[in-house]
C-alpha cells in the first residue's frame, strides 16, 4: 500500500510536502512565542500597576472617593484584590523577623496553605485552591483554642499544617519559640513527641492488625520514651489513665465500640507525652452518651497533663464546653477570634451570630429567632470579591462587595474582621 | 408467635467464650434458615386485599404501630433490633424518635417501608397500621379518572391528538373527542380516591409498591448515596411522576418536577433539573432528595436523620423547609435522628427508645421538662448546650449492650444511677404517667403500687 503511494508520487512533491509541514510548524511556534510574548508583557503592565500602591494606608487613600461615596461604579474588583494579595504578602515578609511571642506554645502567623488547581508546562500554578488564606493566632501553653466553621472552610486542613502533616504554602508556624514551618520532614521528627493529633474517625484511624497493646507501644518504642523494658508498665499507666481496662491490652481494634476506640487514640496521642494535641473533631462520630464520656476524659487528661489543645469541630455546644478561646473560620480565613466569654456573649460577626443562632436549642418551648444563612458555603478555589462572606451576609453593604474588611482587634483579644463596625485605627 | 432463642450446643473442652465454634454457628444457621424462609415466602405470596385490610384503634391517626418485632437473623444469634414498640403518628403532627446509634430508630422505620434486608432482617410480629389514601379502581383495576367540568357541570371535551400536534380524524373527517381529565395546581393528572388502611406487615412485597413513594416516602441521611450518579435529577425525579400517576405524560412530570424543585427553595429548578448529583453541595442534594420526596404527593414522610450529615447552617435551612413543607402538604412526619435538639425544635411527640425498646414517650413538653426515665434524664444532662455554664459533663457510664441474646431485664440496668432491687426482676413494663406520656421503669411502677 505505502509501496504503491510512494510510486505514484514524485520526489519532488516528497521535498514539497517536508517543506510545507515545516513552515506549519515554524508558523505554530512563533505564533506561541508571540502569544507568550504578549502574556508576560501584559503580566509586567498589570504587575506594575500593582505596585504602584505599597502600603496599606496608600491603598485606604485609593479607595477612600469610593468608601466614602459608597459608589462603586467602575470599582475594579480583580485588581484590588491583586493589590490586597500583594500588600498581605509585604505584611507577612515585614513581619517575618519579629520575635516570637514567649508566652505562647503556639504562634501561627500568616499561615497560608494552597493546593495547586491548574499549573502550567513549567510548573507555575495559575489556579490554586485556598484552604487556608492568611490566618494568625496565638496560644498560650495549658489553653484550649476551639476551630468552628463550616465543612470545607479549612479548619481541618489548618489543624494539619500546623503539625506540618503538609507542607505550608506559607506563613510562619512558631512552636516553643522555633519556628517550623520550613522544617524538613526530618527534622520534625523529635518534635513529634511534642505534638500530637487525635483524629475524627475512630473506625478508620486504628490498624486492624495490631492489638491495642501493640498500637499503645509502637510509638513508645520509636521515640524511646522510657526504657524498652519499662515500656509494658508504661503503656498500662498510660490506658489506666485513659479509662481503659487492662485486659484489653491483648485485644483488637474491631472488638471495641466507637467511644472505646477513641479512647485508645487519645492513648496513642498521649503515649509520647505531647505538649500540644491537635484535637481533629474527636466526639463528632460518637453518641451523645458517649460524647460527654470522651469530653470529660479530656477536660481530665488536660488538667493532669497540663496539655495544650487545639480543638476542631462544628459542634458549637462542644467547642464552647471545652474552649478557652475560639477561633471562628469561613473559607480559610479566621473572621472572629477571642475569649470564648466574649464571644458566646456577644457575637460580633454576622456569621459568628448565624451559626450560633443555627444550633437547636434543646428546649421545645424556646423557639429562637433564626438567623438563617441563605445558599451554600461558595468555592474556596473562586472566592468571592471583597469581603469573602457578602454572598450570604444578612447585613451585607455595598463595600463588602469590593473591599475585603481588615481583621482588628476590637476589644483586647477580640478580633473581628467586619465592615460593621469601624475599620480605622 | 412464640419466642425466638438463639440455640445453644454444648461443647467439650477448653472454649474461647469470645467466639463462636463451628458447629454453634452451624446450628443457629439452621434454625435461622427454618424461620426465614417462612417468612420470606409470606412475603411473596400473591393476597388478596381482604388479608392485609386492617383499621385504625383512633381514627385521627395516620400510623400505629403496634408490638411490634423486628429480628435479624444472624450467624452470631438472633439480634432483636426492635422488641415490641409500639407508638401512634397522628395526623398533621410531627413524631421525632430518638435514641442512640443500634437502638433500632432506623429498623422501626424501614420495617415501616418494609425495605429490610432479606432473608436476614425480617418484620417477625406486630401490626403496622397506615392509613393509605389510594387510587380508587374499577373492576379491571384500572384507577377512575376525574373529568373536568365546565361551570355548568357539563364534561368537557378536547380533540384527540396525534404526536406531531395534528388532529385525529375518525372515517367520517370529524375529529376524534377526548374527554378532558382533571388537574391540579401542578398540571398532575387527578383520579378519584379513597381512604383505607393497611397492615404492612401482612403485605406481601408486590403490593408495597402501592405505599412506598406514593404514600410513604423516605428522606435518607446521605443524599449522596440515595441519589443515583449516573442519572441527571430531573431524570430521577420525573421517574416517580411517571410511576405513581399513571397516564402523565413526559411532559407532565418535567413540570411536576421543576414546580417540586421550586418548592423546597432551590433557585434555579431548570439548571439543577438537567445536572447531575455530584454538581451540587450537601444542602442541594438533600433540598433534591426532599422534592423527590414530596413529588408523590405523599401523606407520610419518615425523615431518617436527614440533617446528620449537613453543617449547622444548611441543617438550619432544611429544619425550616421541613417545617413550612409539613404544613403546605397537610402531612405528618416521622423524624429519626439523635439529636435532642432537633427532636424539641421540630417534634409534637417524642418517642425515647434505647436496644431496641421504647423507654418513654410523650409529647415534647413533658420529654424535655419532665424526663422520667433515668437514660432520658441522662441524655438530657450529657448534651453540652450553649446556655449552660457547668465544668463536667454527666455522663452516661458504659456502652449500650450487645443485641444478641438480650435478658430479661431493663437493659439500662448496668448503666442506671438509680437502679433499684425491682430492676433485677423482670423487663419493666410501660407505665402510664400522663394521658400521653408512657414510661418503662420499676422505679414509677412501684410507686403507683404504692399509692394503692
Amino acid at each position: 500500500m505505502i509501496n504503491s503511494v510512494l510510486a505514484a508520487v514524485s520526489g519532488r512533491q516528497i521535498v514539497a510536502a517536508g517543506v510545507l509541514l515545516a513552515v506549519i510548524a515554524a508558523l505554530i511556534l512563533a505564533g506561541f512565542i508571540l502569544y507568550r510574548v504578549v502574556v508576560r508583557k501584559r503580566e509586567k503592565a498589570e504587575q506594575t500597576v500593582v505596585d504602584k500602591i505599597k502600603t496599606r494606608e496608600e491603598l485606604e487613600a485609593h479607595n477612600a472617593k469610593y468608601i466614602s461615596s459608597g459608589n462603586f461604579a467602575g470599582f475594579d474588583d480583580a485588581l484590588e484584590s491583586k493589590r490586597e494579595q500583594a500588600i498581605r504578602e509585604r505584611l507577612a515578609e515585614e513581619e517575618k523577623d519579629l520575635p516570637p511571642d514567649e508566652d505562647a506554645l503556639l504562634e501561627v502567623r500568616h499561615l497560608k496553605m494552597y493546593f495547586p488547581l491548574k499549573k502550567t508546562v513549567g510548573g507555575k500554578v495559575t489556579l490554586a485552591l485556598r484552604a487556608v488564606d492568611d490566618v494568625s493566632f496565638k496560644l498560650k501553653a495549658g489553653e484550649t483554642l476551639g476551630i468552628v466553621g463550616e465543612s470545607g472552610c479549612g479548619k481541618t486542613t489548618m489543624g494539619r499544617s500546623v503539625l506540618k502533616l503538609y507542607q505550608p504554602t506559607g506563613g510562619q508556624i512558631f512552636f516553643e519559640g522555633k519556628d517550623i514551618a520550613g522544617y524538613k520532614p526530618k527534622a520534625m521528627r523529635p518534635l513529634r513527641t511534642q505534638m500530637q493529633i487525635i483524629f475524627q474517625d475512630p473506625y478508620s484511624s486504628l490498624p486492624p492488625r495490631s492489638t491495642v497493646g501493640g498500637i499503645l507501644s509502637e510509638p513508645v518504642k520509636v521515640h524511646k520514651i522510657v526504657p524498652k523494658a519499662e515500656t509494658k508498665d508504661y503503656v498500662m499507666k498510660i490506658m489506666e489513665q485513659c479509662g481503659l481496662r487492662d485486659y484489653y491490652y491483648e485485644r483488637y481494634p474491631h472488638e471495641f465500640s466507637g467511644g472505646q476506640r477513641q479512647r485508645i487514640c487519645i492513648a496513642r496521642a498521649l503515649s509520647v507525652k505531647p505538649k500540644l494535641v491537635i484535637c481533629d473533631e474527636p466526639v463528632s462520630a460518637l453518641d451523645v452518651s458517649i460524647q460527654a464520656q470522651i469530653i470529660n476524659l479530656l477536660k481530665k487528661l488536660q488538667e493532669e497533663l497540663g496539655l495544650t489543645y487545639l480543638f476542631i469541630s462544628h459542634d458549637l455546644s462542644v467547642v464552647k464546653h471545652i474552649s478557652d478561646k475560639i477561633g471562628v473560620m469561613y473559607l480559610g480565613s479566621m473572621v472572629e477570634f477571642g475569649d470564648k466569654k466574649a464571644i458566646f456573649s456577644h457575637p460580633m460577626h454576622p456569621y459568628t451570630q448565624a451559626l450560633f443562632s443555627a444550633v437547636p436549642n434543646p428546649n421545645p418551648d424556646v423557639k429562637m429567632d433564626r438567623i438563617v444563612l441563605k445558599g451554600d458555603i461558595p468555592s474556596p478555589a473562586d472566592p468571592p470579591k471583597g469581603c469573602k462572606f457578602n454572598t450570604r451576609c444578612p447585613h451585607a453593604m455595598e463595600i463588602c462587595k469590593h473591599i475585603a474588611p481588615k481583621y482588628k482587634e476590637y476589644e483586647p483579644g477580640h478580633f473581628v474582621a467586619c465592615h460593621c463596625y469601624s475599620q480605622e485605627d | 408467635m412464640s419466642e425466638v432463642k438463639t440455640p445453644k450446643v454444648e461443647s467439650k473442652g477448653k472454649k474461647n467464650r469470645n467466639y463462636l465454634t463451628g458447629k454453634e454457628i452451624r446450628a443457629i444457621v439452621r434454625s435461622n434458615n427454618k424461620i426465614t424462609r417462612a417468612l420470606e415466602k409470606k412475603k411473596r405470596r400473591k393476597a388478596k386485599e381482604e388479608e392485609f385490610l386492617s383499621a385504625l384503634k383512633d381514627d385521627r391517626n395516620i400510623l400505629e404501630v403496634e408490638d411490634l418485632h423486628t429480628y435479624f437473623f444472624t450467624e452470631q444469634g438472633v439480634v432483636k433490633a426492635v422488641n415490641g414498640v409500639s407508638f401512634e403518628v397522628p395526623q398533621g403532627s410531627t413524631v421525632g424518635v430518638v435514641g442512640e446509634s443500634g437502638c433500632g430508630k432506623s429498623v422501626t422505620s424501614m420495617s415501616i417501608m418494609q425495605l429490610l434486608q432479606g432473608p436476614t432482617g425480617q418484620i417477625y410480629s406486630g401490626e403496622i397500621r397506615f392509613k393509605s389514601y389510594d387510587f380508587k379502581l374499577d373492576e379491571k383495576k384500572r384507577p377512575i379518572p376525574v373529568w373536568e367540568t365546565d361551570e355548568a357541570g357539563n364534561p368537557v371535551f378536547d380533540e384527540k391528538k396525534d404526536k406531531k400536534g395534528r388532529a385525529v380524524l375518525d372515517k367520517e373527517g370529524k375529529p376524534v373527542l377526548v374527554q378532558r381529565q382533571k388537574r391540579d395546581e401542578y398540571g398532575t393528572l387527578q383520579y378519584e380516591m379513597e381512604e383505607k388502611v393497611f397492615n404492612i406487615a401482612e403485605m406481601p412485597i408486590r403490593e408495597m409498591y402501592r405505599l412506598r413513594g406514593r404514600q410513604i416516602a423516605m428522606i435518607f441521611q446521605e443524599p449522596m448515596t440515595s441519589l443515583n450518579p449516573v442519572f441527571t435529577i430531573g431524570n430521577q425525579l420525573d421517574e416517580v411522576t411517571l410511576l405513581h400517576f399513571p397516564g402523565s405524560s413526559k411532559a407532565d412530570a418535567k413540570r411536576r418536577s421543576i414546580e417540586m424543585l421550586n418548592l423546597v427553595g432551590i433557585a434555579m429548578p431548570e439548571r439543577v433539573y438537567k445536572s447531575y448529583p455530584h454538581e451540587l453541595s450537601g444542602g442541594m442534594r438533600q433540598r433534591v432528595m426532599i422534592s423527590m420526596a414530596l413529588a408523590g404527593n405523599p401523606r407520610l414522610i419518615i425523615a431518617d436523620e436527614p440533617t446528620t450529615a449537613l453543617d449547622v447552617t444548611i441543617q438550619a435551612q432544611i429544619l425550616d423547609l421541613l417545617r413550612d413543607l409539613k404544613k403546605r402538604i397537610n402531612g405528618s412526619i416521622l423524624l429519626i435522628t439523635h439529636d435532642l435538639g432537633i427532636i424539641a425544635e421540630m417534634a409534637d411527640f417524642v418517642v425515647v427508645m434505647y436496644a431496641g425498646r421504647i423507654i418513654e414517650k410523650g409529647t415534647a413538653s413533658e420529654i424535655f421538662h419532665h424526663p422520667m426515665h433515668p437514660y432520658t434524664i441522662g441524655l438530657q444532662k450529657s448534651k453540652p448546650t450553649m446556655d449552660s455554664e457547668k465544668d463536667t459533663l454527666f455522663n452516661i457510664p458504659g456502652n449500650v449492650p450487645n443485641p444478641i441474646d438480650m435478658p430479661n431485664y431493663c437493659y439500662f440496668r448496668e448503666r442506671c444511677s438509680r437502679c433499684t432491687k425491682a430492676c433485677f426482676g423482670d423487663y419493666p413494663p410501660m407505665t402510664q404517667v400522663s394521658p400521653t406520656h408512657w414510661v418503662a421503669c420499676h422505679l414509677y411502677d412501684e410507686k403507683k403500687e404504692e399509692e394503692k
